[in-house]
């Protein structure tokens, strides 16, 4: 029990409280922010960024990064719709279109985390390097002819469609979600990683097959953008590379505010959540509360340093680091 | 007839050179089941490529390893544990962000699959539990005091795998050299009980330690063993003359501790930081050391970088040279001359990346600053001059610090603030910790010459002994109090005893 209640709780209680606080300001800014239908369209909004989330948590955990978030969703989203019934080419490889598509960000993943763990090169310039690569292969699919759409009006339904009154699309996202908690919770691979984002050096030394775990956490983290850039296709309808654009910048702020610190070995998947849940409704609410479009980023700027200075409070001491 | 103790560990010329350096030369050494064997040494002695050896981070170049009867070939650190090789590293090996019982879990450390906590929460207590210990296995390590975490350590190093037949060898490096007077007696304690199930090699600077637990000294000097006897068979002054080479160890110059008379350097009244200690009161004249003992818990270290304006605190004056100080701050502390040597020189005394020359140069840059600008060969030929000075080897002032044994370092350290053209308060935390006695010497020398040359000395010290030799006045601390001042020009023969009296 006591692995399921971290005894860190301070945090993210502190979090849930300005999203609280911010949840009521926007009720009374608008009344429409409170209601049934937006919380339905939060929790659409939250899911692609939720299931990126859980392999950014691992990567960052390690005291890495992946950047490549935004291009395997590229490829893997051009690939399966190109694969699945659509309005360019008469092609219907049904299951066989998730298996590829997973497999592109799949693959994207490994070769990051094989050179990485095995060459060494920083993560930083390698998930640059397969960011870029998962945008190129998503730009050649997407070619030059007319846009893919998707034809399956089941696929096209199916994010929006309610299960026990919450969109599917959240459903996927929460149960990647769990599974990602519980391995990072219940695995060795899981507290490895908190240990070599703690130490490497000390991981060595214990003999942890340290190189398989980064191999593994990246490869995962390859895996899930790829299902997010085909779940992002289907709630779009219709295929593009770029379908992920904003998305880096919503996942690694959303694990660092939820407390999941660059240098590795602190935070959690859920933790990480929070955070994605706070920026998103900040978002969805700024734009219910009737901000002007032009001033919107500004003030979205504003109020997540503000929220952020309020959560972070407690643990600051005259010499405490911050990078 | 007397039952001959079976061999725990045996080596056999073991050889292991780095480039052209050898670093250990035929090394050849028994140790029987139940036997605690002190390893003592100057840095650079190859201590720790021999233990590296036996812990399978490094191979001989030649030679074997017999554990137990069994010829054994380490590829890796994993092997080691596996044949029953525990070590309890100098620096803590410890995952701070992890669980007590998840760092005792080195059987699966191997693996990557599900992780069985019912089982790793009772092994671990079951592991605590074979050294008396009695500690929460839920329990983050970063939460532990420093004891705490040595005996995690040391319960990892005693609990490695039950399939092992043999007696395990426990190797432990430097145990105490982070630890308090207080603490180091438990974790003394504890080797001690080892005996019963494993054999250990102690590895320490403290020739009293060593002298107190070990039953059989083993000397190495430049990569050799030199003398290896009885413990009943030395003495301290036999170790140190092994491990210098035939110098003896100079006798303590005592130092010309005369009542100085200027105004206080420093004075500080009813200081106050909650939580952390109360109403401490004290003042240092220019030439006096002031000895801060008492336990890790007691508030000296909180104390001693308050004084430093590392801290803030909530209430009392601090007065540097007769003014009192407002929104004291660390670049304040430094503009007023005062001077402070961390506890944990790695992280907070030093830049481990920069070259030597640089570190030296953080705080005074001296007569090599022009403008904005630095000269490159003036800051060189200061560098070159103290290290000169304090002996600083190898003698290469580029070499980037984290290069350099821990010894040499804190030379380093220290003559960074020493280059200042004027000190009036050096603040020293655990100034010796982790020194070999030549380093601790050098370091000692100067700074008595920085007292003589008008310094007011705030020490920390790593044993109450040190305090006893040195100090003019020692204050005892107590959860945050001072519980007790011994002015030393007037109780010339306050034993140890006495101040432990005063610590608990």
């Amino acid at each position: 029990m006591q692995m399921i209640l971290p005894k860190d709780w301070k945090g993210p209680a502190a979090l849930i409280a300005s999203m609280v606080v911010l949840g009521i300001i926007f009720a009374v800014l608008n009344p429409r922010f409170g209601s049934i239908e937006n919380f339905r369209n939060i929790l659409f909004q939250v899911a692609v960024p939720l299931i990126i989330i859980v392999g950014t948590t691992f990567v960052i955990q390690l005291g890495s990064i992946d950047l490549s978030v935004q291009g395997v969703m590229g490829a893997a989203g051009m690939a399966w719709i190109l694969l699945s019934a659509n309005t360019r080419l008469e092609t219907d490889y049904g299951i066989w279109a998730w298996v590829i598509a997973i497999g592109i960000g799949l693959a994207l993943g490994l070769l990051a985390g094989a050179l990485h763990s095995l060459i060494k090169v920083p993560s930083f310039v390698v998930t640059l390097g397969t960011w870029y690569m998962g945008l190129g292969i998503g730009i050649i699919l997407y070619g030059d002819e007319m846009l893919p759409s998707l034809k399956s009006s089941v696929l096209l339904a199916w994010p929006t469609q309610l299960t026990l009154g919450l969109p599917n699309a959240f459903w996927l996202a929460a149960v990647i979600l769990v599974c990602g908690n519980l391995i990072s919770r219940y695995t060795h691979f899981g507290r490895g990683v908190l240990a070599i984002g703690n130490s490497e050096t000390i991981a060595n030394n214990t003999g942890m097959p340290v190189n398989t775990i980064k191999m593994i956490a990246f490869t995962l983290a390859g895996g899930l953008s790829a299902i997010a850039g085909i779940l992002a296709t289907m709630q779009l309808g219709a295929g593009s590379p770029d379908l992920g654009s904003g998305q880096l910048f919503t996942v690694i702020p959303a694990a660092v505010i939820g407390g999941t610190a660059l240098s590795g070995g602190e935070g959690g998947i859920m933790r990480s959540a929070i955070g994605v849940f706070l920026l998103i409704i900040l978002n969805n609410g700024l734009v219910l509360a009737g901000v002007n479009p032009a001033y919107q980023s500004g003030v979205f700027g504003a109020i997540l340093i503000a929220a952020i200075v309020v959560v972070a409070r407690p643990d600051r001491g005259i010499l405490k680091i911050a990078k | 007839m007397t039952i001959v103790p079976p061999i725990v560990l045996k080596l056999n010329n073991i050889s292991r050179a780095f480039g052209h350096i050898s670093a250990v030369k035929s090394i050849s050494l028994e140790i029987s089941r139940g036997e605690v064997i002190g390893l003592v040494g100057e840095n650079g002695a190859g201590k720790s490529t021999l233990l590296k050896i036996l812990s399978g981070v490094e191979q001989p170049d030649e030679g074997t390893i017999e554990i137990n009867g069994v010829t054994v070939a380490f590829r890796s650190p994993n092997d080691a544990v596996r044949a029953g090789v525990g070590v309890v590293h100098q620096e803590q090996s410890l995952f701070t962000n992890l669980t007590v019982a998840e760092n005792l879990d080195q059987r699966n450390a191997g693996r990557i699959g599900i992780k069985n906590w019912a089982r790793v929460n009772s092994e671990c207590v079951a592991a605590l539990k074979k050294i008396d210990v009695n500690l929460d296995p839920t329990a983050r390590v970063s939460d532990l005091s420093f004891v705490d975490r040595q005996m995690v350590e040391i319960a990892r190093a005693v609990s490695i795998d039950p399939n092992v037949t043999g007696t395990p060898l426990i190797i432990l490096d430097e145990p105490t050299a982070v630890l308090e007077q207080t603490e180091t007696a438990v974790l003394e304690r504890e080797i001690l009980k080892l005996r019963d199930i494993a054999s250990v090699i102690f590895v320490s600077h403290r020739l009293d330690e060593i002298m107190r637990i070990c039953d059989r000294v083993v000397v190495m000097r430049s990569g050799k063993i030199v003398s290896d006897k009885k413990t009943s068979e030395v003495t301290k002054d036999n170790l140190f003359r092994d491990m210098a080479g035939g110098i003896s160890q100079t006798a303590h110059v005592d130092r010309l501790r005369t009542p100085a008379v200027a105004e206080p350097a420093v004075e500080v009244r009813g200081l106050t930081r909650k939580g952390k200690f109360k109403n401490i009161s004290f003042s240092a004249r220019p030439g006096q050391i002031v000895a801060f003992v008492g336990s890790n818990a007691s508030g000296r270290g909180a104390l001693a970088r308050t004084l430093f304006g590392a801290e803030t605190y909530d209430s009392g004056t601090i007065e540097v040279k007769g003014k009192a100080v407002s929104r004291w701050s660390i670049r304040k502390a430094v503009q007023a001359g005062l001077a402070y040597i961390p506890a944990e020189r790695k992280v907070e005394g030093m830049i481990a990346g920069l070259s030597a020359t640089r570190n030296i140069a953080l705080v005074h840059q001296g007569e090599a600053a022009v403008g904005p600008f630095l000269k490159l060969s003036k800051l060189a030929q200061t560098a070159q001059s103290w290290f000169d000075r304090l002996d600083v080897r190898p003698n290469t002032i580029s070499r980037p610090l984290i290069n350099f044994s821990g010894g040499n370092q804190q030379k380093v350290v220290l003559a960074k603030w020493l280059n200042s053209p004027h000190i009036n308060v050096l603040l020293l935390d655990h100034p010796l910790r982790g020194l070999d006695v030549g380093a601790a010497q050098t370091v000692d020398a100067q700074i008595t010459k920085a007292c003589e040359s008008g310094a007011a000395v705030i020490l920390i010290p790593d044993t109450i002994e040190e305090a006893l030799e040195m100090a003019d006045e020692i204050i005892v601390m107590r959860d945050g109090e001072i519980s007790a001042r011994h002015d030393m020009h007037s109780k010339r023969n306050l034993t140890v005893q006495d101040i432990v009296a005063d610590m608990v």
